[in-house]
């Protein structure tokens, strides 16, 4: 899995498409995998019960479990209802796009995802470890220790060169023209908080990225190994 | 409002004005760092960002700009 990638994608794809994608939909398709399965993943506590998957990359990633939710015929699946249900194309194609980027994102991982869904071979590069299953902060440590932590900075820097499509200007030129969400959103929200609206997603990535750094090295200690598939120090999973 | 053909995305230098709004999201986000190394939860949550960024970057500097008037 990857921390801060699907925060910053979006972003990445928006400089290219300009026009062509709507934001808001590009960023709920690079969230949507994760955003109803992740706590069973890393598990609650809810008053007297814990709840938790009994083994969370399975349920995460696998079938049986969610893991269709990571394959890009899920995502096209839900553009298709997007558009014929909801009537927009633009937001259908936003949509797939960013969900895209997730699933295949994910694939960096060692237990990888099921992009061709109902197919269930599970494409994996097997670059960093998946420690999902060891809990939050375990795979929090691990994570930022590896190259998944890279792959995520990578695409910080690649959002600083590209810093222009965040400014005031790049959201009242395009981001606002391109999706009628914008304009209604701004009846009741001034357009200084749109702008910083659009700007979270990148603040988000780029902040928890050194704040878990920060925790995981300088707070912890957690040893760097920028090994393939590592961290070698935590069990990972596979398919 | 500008014309998109008069919005480039291709690398500039940014200028002074640009830098002022830079250094004000980089305040909020040491802020943003500094609660999350002490309280993880703080962290898990895009709504919390969300709405944290919203204050941090547009609230406070509205209202402190009212203040001042």
């Amino acid at each position: 899995m990857s921390w801060a990638a699907h925060d910053l994608e979006p972003y990445a794809f928006q400089k290219h498409l300009g026009f062509k994608v709507a934001f808001v939909p590009l960023l709920i398709g690079s969230y949507a995998p994760d955003l109803m399965t992740k706590w069973f993943v890393y598990g609650i506590h809810l008053g007297p019960w814990d709840l938790k998957a009994s083994n969370p990359a399975q349920f995460h990633r696998g079938w049986p479990g969610v893991g269709f939710t990571h394959s890009l015929t899920f995502g096209l699946l839900v553009g298709l209802v997007i558009w014929k249900g909801f009537g927009s194309k633009l937001w259908a194609i936003s949509f797939v796009i960013g969900h895209a980027a997730h699933a295949i994102t994910d694939t960096g991982d060692t237990v990888g995802t099921m992009l061709l869904f109902p197919w269930t071979f599970h494409f994996h590069v097997d670059a960093w470890a998946y420690a999902g299953q060891t809990g939050r902060f375990t795979d929090a440590a691990a994570y930022f220790s590896g190259l998944g932590s890279m792959w995520d900075l990578a695409w910080i820097l690649y959002g600083f060169y590209s810093w222009r499509v965040i400014t005031s200007e790049y959201f009242d030129a395009v981001i606002y023209r391109a999706d009628p969400f914008w304009p209604w959103l701004n009846r009741w929200v001034p357009r200084g908080a749109l702008i910083a609206l659009y700007r979270a997603a990148f603040f988000y990535g780029t902040s928890r990225w050194i704040a878990w750094t920060i925790w995981a090295h300088i707070v912890h200690h957690y040893p760097y190994d920028l090994s393939w598939g590592g961290p070698h120090w935590v069990p990972a999973e596979h398919p | 409002m500008p014309e998109p053909d008069q919005v480039s995305t291709r690398f500039e230098v940014p200028s002074r004005a640009d830098l002022r709004v830079f250094a004000g999201y980089c305040v909020a986000a040491a802020v943003y760092i500094a609660i999350g190394v002490v309280v993880n939860d703080f962290m898990f949550s895009v709504v919390v960002a969300m709405a944290y960024i919203v204050v941090a970057a547009w609230l406070v500097p509205t209202l402190f700009r009212r203040l001042r008037r």
